[in-house]
């Protein structure tokens, strides 16, 4: 269901450290690169919640939006089979003057069902994001649970394989985090793949099976959770003790 | 990269080309559409304000220009304020879907974040958006041809034919405008500035006839000369757009999407990397 063979994606900077396209880069001289991930490889045949561990840089995002096919890769292959819902950004891919009626409507196109279906989806999209009224209101006065509740409840109407989710999930609240949970394993159990990652490893514990140590852009270590967990957790601590005897 | 949708409980694949085409084609209407009303609601707000600001706009422009040819340039001319209605209608399209493209790429910044979906769509939604101001703006020009007592005439059979060219030629600037939005973030005043200049090197404020043979020449280079002469035709002379004025805009309209359709095709790749 996912194939990532050798993936790697570059970033191009200006001069002044901007993000530039690679066509712009070319037209700017005295510009830099650097790969965000490099070289990942792995395979998930489906039926699997898979967390993406690592410190912050370590190209989790990046990796996660290759998978949403957000980014190209640059070099290597991704393949995805499936239709693919995901929450990679804090804001959960929401236009803040909009209402939470117009960003479902909009949400629900841009996920894969028609016009007629994500309109016809909306006042399911209304029950499940428990949002109430707020669901008329901009999205500018959201708080981020309520983001996230909106973009998870529209995410499911889309009936997708393949869920990502990028840290978006930490900030929901316990009851909503225990609907998550429940719908990630309804997935994985259906022969999905759930892929996520955060800080929060008691919940990805709970949403996954295996885990991938990513650092620097790399693929460190891809196992069952709890044997990548603790070396992470040990190669964490073996830095923090290394820079305190510094 | 690939994605094969593989699933009973999505709707099965077309067996045929023909049928995926068809399918691939309504998507991509539903995309558009839904695309180009969130732009509309997050560019111009809801209720009737919106209608009133798009009504407005161009007599407020129309007004300025009026009093600037009958006072200062005394150059009054037959129905002057038909006539550069008949400018400022097709340059308001032209210019708005450069402003909106522009920004186009920006403002979607949440989405391009977070899912994927067919980013060549982004320069037809800017163009569809703009095209609905352009559209309640031609109240003007029915107002103006009552005030200067113009009557219609079959010349306006050609209104469709000349307003597809306006709408090829503002879809081709925002593909470029969009391109140069991203790359140029910091130029995006001065090619306002540059497009804004473009309706004065051209014959906005007084008809082509009213300039010298020396300038009508030079002016005939700008797309947007043979436009603002079309719609002049069709609403004020009462005759069929010269073939020039159609084909030129057109020729240039095509030469840009030629340039900027394969960049942008690449360039998309990247849109999530620099917003």
């Amino acid at each position: 269901m996912i194939s990532v063979e050798g993936v790697g994606v570059r970033f191009y900077f200006d001069r002044h450290l901007k993000v530039v396209t690679a066509a712009a880069a070319r037209l700017r001289p005295h510009g830099s690169t650097k790969w965000g991930v490099r070289g990942v490889s792995f395979e998930s045949p489906g039926g699997e919640g898979i967390a993406l561990i690592g410190p912050s840089g370590s190209g989790k995002t990046t990796m996660l939006r290759l998978l949403a096919q957000v980014y190209w890769p640059d070099e290597g292959r991704v393949v995805v089979r499936g239709r693919v819902a995901s929450l990679l950004s804090i804001d959960a891919g929401l236009l803040a003057l909009l209402s939470g009626r117009e960003n479902a409507m909009l949400l629900g196109v841009l996920g894969g069902l028609s016009r007629r279906g994500s309109r016809r989806a909306l006042e399911s999209v209304r029950e499940r994001s428990r949002l109430g009224d707020a669901f008329e209101q901009p999205v500018s006065t959201y708080s981020q649970g309520m983001r996230a509740r909106l973009g998870f409840a529209v995410a499911e109407e889309t009936e997708s394989q393949v869920l990502l989710l990028d840290e978006v999930h930490e900030a929901l609240d316990h009851e909503f985090r225990a609907i998550v949970e429940q719908r990630a394993r309804a997935l994985v159990e259906a022969g999905g793949v759930v892929v996520a990652s955060g800080h929060d490893h008691q919940m990805l514990e709970r949403l996954c099976t295996r885990a991938i140590h990513l650092d620097t852009g790399s693929v460190r270590n891809d196992g069952p959770f709890k044997e990548v967990q603790q070396a992470y957790l040990a190669a964490v601590d073996a830095a923090t003790d290394a820079s305190a005897t510094w | 990269m690939e994605a094969i949708v593989g699933s009973a409980n999505v709707p099965r694949r077309p067996r045929t080309r023909f049928g995926a085409a068809v399918r691939s084609l309504l998507r991509s209407a539903d995309l558009l559409r839904a695309l180009t009303e969130a732009d509309l609601r997050f560019r111009y707000g809801r209720g009737p304000g919106r209608f009133l600001r798009w009504l407005l706009e161009p007599f407020a422009l129309v007004g300025i220009y009026l009093l600037f040819v009958t006072f200062v340039l005394d150059r009054s001319g037959p129905a002057p304020g038909l006539s550069l209605a008949c400018a400022i209608v097709p340059f308001q399209l032209v210019m708005s879907t450069v402003a909106n493209a522009m920004e186009a790429v920006d403002i979607r910044k949440p989405i391009l974040l977070n899912m994927r979906f067919e980013r060549k769509l982004i320069p037809l939604s800017s163009t569809l958006t703009e095209s609905t101001a352009f559209s309640a703006s031609f109240l003007i020009v029915v107002v103006m041809m009552a005030a200067y007592h113009v009557a219609p005439t079959l010349a306006l059979l050609w209104l469709p034919l000349v307003v597809l060219v306006n709408l090829y030629l503002a879809a081709a600037a925002a593909y470029a405008a969009t391109l140069l939005g991203l790359w140029l973030h910091e130029l995006k005043p001065f090619l306002l500035s540059f497009v804004r200049m473009l309706f004065f090197l051209g014959p906005g404020i007084v008809p082509l006839a009213a300039a010298s043979a020396n300038s009508q020449e030079i002016l005939r280079f700008n797309p947007l000369t043979g436009m603002f002469e079309a719609y002049r035709d069709v609403f004020l002379n009462g005759v069929a757009p010269a073939p020039w004025e159609l084909l030129y805009p057109f020729g240039i309209a095509t030469a840009v999407l030629f340039a900027f359709v394969p960049l942008y095709g690449s360039e998309q790749r990247q849109f999530a990397k620099v917003v």
